[in-house]
C-alpha cells in the first residue's frame, strides 16, 4: 500500500492538464444556469469546475447513454427470386480511456452496481464494457453532505474504502489541500508518476482527515432507516397505504428512474431509415411505465400504477438484497429532489419504519 | 446486515471468464427451410442457420428460447419446438398475436430472419429422468413441450410412462397432429379434448382439466403443463387437489422480453427475472402459483 498523500489545491489543475494529455477528463462544472453536471471537459481553463455543489446528473449515462444504437441492419430482397435478406452490423462505441474527477461516492458506487448489471451475469454486455475499460475514478469524500443525502444509512458513503483509484478529501480552507488515498492500481500510478505535485501525508493531515470523516457522518439532515425497512420488506411487509397514496400523486413521468443512478432498466426498439435499413436502438425504460410489461393481447402481469411504483422499490430494496446481499438505492437523494409529487424513496423508506414526515406535496430540502 | 461491497468487481477476472460470443445484441442470419401450417393463427418454422459452422456448433435443450428479429419490428421471444436431436437446425412454432408474429405469417421458405439465442434454464432432464410424465397442453401451449416429448420418446429406456392431455377450441385448431399417431406409435398415451362439440369428432369435449379426473398420481409423476394463463392456474389447482408436490409441477412462463440474458429488466417477477432463472419453473418457485 503507498503512503497517504496530499494535493495541494493549486496544483489540482495542473494534475488535471496533465492527466488529460493521457484521458479524457469528465468531471463536475456549473454552467451558466448554475447547474452542476458531470460533462465532459476539452479545455480545462474554460470551464468553472464545481467541487461544492451535489451534481444533478449521476456517471450513468457515460456508461449507458440514454439512448445508443446497438447495430444497423440492412433489409434487401434477392434480385431475381422475391427472398428476403436480413442481416445486422454492430455499432460499436469506441473505448476512450477516461479519468472521472471529483465523483462523489454514490456515484461511484453506482457504477459498480452498474457493474454487476451489466459485465456480472453469463452474458457480458459490450457496449458497456466499451466504456468502461480504462475508466479511472478520482473520487471526492463529502465533508457536508446535502439536503437529500443518506448514504450513511446505504453504507456507501460520505468516504469511500474501496472502489475509487485515488480517494480525496477537503483539509478545509487553513490547509488549502486535498488529503489523498490511492486505491486501486491506476491510482497508485498516477501518485507515482505525477510525484511532484503531491506532498507525503502527515500525521497531522492524517488525524484531520480521520476527524472530517467522522463529522460527515454527523452532518446528515435525512435520517432514513434504510437497514430496518429492508428488514420489513424481506419479513414480508406489503405497504398497501402507502402505495395507494403513491400512485395518486405519481404522473408517470419516469423521472426517478431516469434520474437514478442505479436504475438500468433499458427498452430495445429497430428504427427504420428508409425500408431497406434501420438501426437497432436501445434506450433508457422504466419500470413505473405502463408498458413495460405488457405482452401481446394486451396481458400485463403488473397492470396497474400502485404495482409498478411497488415493483420499483421492492427492486431496489427486497430483491436487490436478496440477489446481491444489498440494497441497490445509494442514497444520492436525487429522486427527492426530482418527484414534485413526493414519490421518493425516503418517504417510502419512512412510511414502512414510520418514521419521519409523510407530507404530501411538500418538498424537502433545500 | 453487512454489506460493503458487491460480489465480483473485477473487470478482468469476468473478461478472462467470458467465452463464446462476444456481442450478445447481434443476431444471426437463419433461413427458413421449410412452413408448416398448424391452423389459422399458427405456422411452424424449420430453421437453419446461415453460417454453416455455427449450425453445426448449435443445440439447445427443451424448454430454451430463440429471440427472433424481424426487419423493422424489433425482436420476440420464441420457444423451441422441435426436437434437440435435431441434425439441422430447428423448429419456432409461431401464433399470429400482434405486429411482429403477424409479418412472421406473411414470410416464405428461403427468407432469412434474425435469431439469437439459445437462452433460458431449459427443463430439468435430471429430474425428469425414470419418471411418470404427465403433460397437460392447450393450444399452442403444446410447442415448448414438444421438444421434451421427442426427447422422451426416443429414449425409451430412461422414461416412464408418458402420458400426455392436450385440450385446443375446436379440432381444426390442434397443433402437431401430423406427429399423433408417430407419438402414440412409440409409446405416448395420448387424450385428445376440445372446448365446443363438432361434427366429425368422437373424442372428448370439455376442458382439459377435465381429463385428469381418470389419472392417478404417485411420487414418480412429474406434470409438465403449458398453456393460457387461465389454463395453467387450472391446472395447478386440480393437480395439487389431487396430492401432487408444487415442486413436481412445472411449467413455463411467459414475459416481456427486450434483452432475454438477464441485463434488461423486463422480465422481472419479484426478485427472479424470468429470462434467465427461468422461463421454465416448477410450481413451488412461482411467487403467487395461482397467478402464473
Ligand atoms: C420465453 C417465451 C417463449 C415464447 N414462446 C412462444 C412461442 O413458442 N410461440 C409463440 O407464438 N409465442 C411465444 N411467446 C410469446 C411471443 O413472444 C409474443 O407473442 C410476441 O412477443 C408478440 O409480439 P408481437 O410484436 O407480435 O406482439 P405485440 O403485441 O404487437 O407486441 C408489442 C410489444 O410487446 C412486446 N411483447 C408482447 N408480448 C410479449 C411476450 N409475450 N413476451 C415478450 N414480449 C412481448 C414486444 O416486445 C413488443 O415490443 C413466447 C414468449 C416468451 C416470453
Ligand atoms: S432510489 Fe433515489 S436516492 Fe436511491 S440511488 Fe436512486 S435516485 Fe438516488
Ligand atoms: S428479458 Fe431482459 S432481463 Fe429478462
Amino acid at each position: 500500500m503507498i503512503e497517504t498523500q496530499t494535493l495541494h489545491k493549486d496544483y489540482l489543475r495542473p494534475l488535471l492538464r496533465k492527466l488529460g494529455k493521457q484521458y479524457r477528463l469528465v468531471g463536475p462544472v456549473r454552467n451558466r444556469f448554475g447547474d452542476t453536471l458531470y460533462i465532459e471537459i476539452t479545455d480545462l481553463d474554460r470551464v468553472d469546475i464545481d467541487l461544492k455543489h451535489q451534481p444533478q446528473n449521476s456517471l450513468k449515462s457515460f456508461f449507458f447513454p440514454q439512448t445508443e444504437p446497438l447495430a444497423s441492419y440492412i433489409v434487401d430482397t434477392e434480385p431475381l427470386s422475391p427472398t428476403q435478406l436480413y442481416s445486422f452490423h454492430p455499432l460499436l462505441p469506441e473505448n476512450r480511456p477516461t479519468l472521472y474527477f471529483g465523483v462523489r461516492s454514490c456515484d461511484l458506487f453506482a457504477v459498480l452496481y452498474m457493474d454487476m448489471i451489466f459485465l456480472g451475469g453469463k452474458h457480458r454486455d459490450i457496449y458497456y464494457e466499451q466504456r468502461r475499460r480504462g475508466a479511472v475514478f478520482i473520487t471526492l469524500g463529502c465533508n457536508e453532505p446535502f439536503a437529500n443525502c443518506f448514504c450513511n444509512a446505504t453504507r456507501n458513503g460520505p468516504f469511500l474504502e474501496f472502489g475509487f483509484d485515488l480517494q480525496l478529501t477537503d483539509l478545509g480552507p487553513a490547509r488549502n489541500s486535498y488529503f489523498v488515498e490511492a486505491g486501486k492500481a491506476n491510482g497508485v500510478k498516477i501518485v507515482r508518476k505525477w510525484a511532484r505535485f503531491f506532498t507525503v501525508s502527515t500525521k497531522e493531515d492524517r488525524r484531520f482527515q480521520y476527524q472530517a470523516a467522522l463529522e460527515a457522518r454527523g452532518l446528515f439532515k435525512q435520517l432514513v432507516h434504510v437497514d430496518l425497512a429492508c428488514q420489513e420488506l424481506e419479513k414480508g411487509c406489503e405497504p398497501e397505504d402507502v402505495l395507494t397514496d403513491f400512485s395518486q400523486r405519481c404522473q408517470d413521468c419516469g423521472g426517478c428512474a431516469f434520474i437514478c443512478p442505479t436504475c438500468t432498466c433499458f427498452s430495445i426498439t429497430d428504427q427504420a431509415r428508409d425500408q431497406g435499413s434501420g438501426e437497432r436502438i436501445r434506450s433508457w425504460d422504466g419500470c413505473t411505465f405502463a408498458g413495460f410489461t405488457r405482452m401481446a393481447g394486451g396481458h400485463n402481469p403488473i397492470d396497474m400504477r400502485r404495482h409498478r411504483i411497488r415493483k420499483r422499490f421492492f427492486h431496489k430494496l427486497k430483491h436487490d438484497v436478496q440477489k446481491h446481499g444489498r440494497p441497490s438505492c445509494v442514497g444520492c437523494g436525487r429522486c427527492v429532489d426530482m418527484c414534485f409529487g413526493g414519490v421518493d424513496i425516503i418517504r417510502f423508506i419512512n412510511a414502512i419504519t414510520e418514521a419521519g414526515d409523510l407530507g404530501r406535496g411538500k418538498k424537502r430540502g433545500v | 446486515m453487512e454489506y460493503d461491497t458487491y460480489p465480483s468487481c473485477s473487470l478482468d477476472a469476468r473478461r478472462q471468464a467470458q467465452a463464446g460470443r462476444d456481442n450478445i445484441y447481434l443476431p444471426d442470419q437463419a433461413i427458413i427451410r421449410n412452413i408448416i401450417r398448424e391452423n389459422s393463427l399458427v405456422n411452424t418454422y424449420e430453421l437453419t442457420l446461415v453460417d454453416e459452422l455455427a449450425n453445426h456448433r448449435f443445440s439447445f435443450q427443451p424448454g430454451q428460447f430463440m429471440m427472433i428479429s424481424m426487419p423493422h419490428l424489433g425482436e420476440a421471444p420464441i420457444s423451441f419446438s422441435s426436437s434437440p436431436d435435431g441434425e439441422d437446425g430447428f423448429s419456432l412454432t409461431i401464433r399470429n398475436s400482434g405486429r411482429l408474429t403477424a409479418a412472421v405469417q406473411q414470410l416464405r421458405a428461403g427468407d432469412i430472419i434474425g435469431v439469437r439465442g439459445p437462452y433460458g434454464r431449459p427443463f430439468p432432464a435430471d429430474r425428469l429422468e425414470g419418471k411418470n410424465l404427465l403433460f397437460v397442453a392447450g393450444g399452442i401451449g403444446l410447442a415448448p413441450l414438444r421438444p421434451l416429448i421427442e426427447y422422451w420418446l426416443s429414449r425409451p429406456d430412461e422414461a416412464g410412462n408418458l402420458t400426455m392431455f392436450y385440450g385446443s377450441r375446436t379440432p381444426e385448431e390442434f397443433c402437431f397432429n401430423r406427429d399423433f399417431s408417430r407419438w402414440e406409435q412409440n409409446g405416448l398415451n395420448l387424450r385428445l379434448t376440445v372446448d365446443q362439440t363438432a361434427e366429425e369428432w368422437d373424442g372428448s369435449v370439455g376442458l382439459v382439466t377435465s381429463l385428469l379426473d381418470g389419472y392417478t398420481i404417485d411420487d414418480e409423476t412429474m406434470a409438465l403443463v403449458c398453456g393460457p394463463g387461465i389454463m395453467i392456474r387450472f391446472v395447478f389447482k386440480q393437480l395439487q387437489a389431487m396430492g401432487m408436490k408444487a415442486e413436481n409441477i412445472i411449467t413455463t412462463l411467459e414475459r416481456h422480453m427486450k434483452c432475454g440474458v438477464g441485463i434488461c429488466g423486463h422480465c422481472h417477477m419479484e426478485e427472479k427475472l424470468v429470462c434467465i432463472d427461468g422461463p421454465v419453473f416448477t410450481a413451488a418457485e412461482l411467487p403467487d402459483p395461482d397467478n402464473p
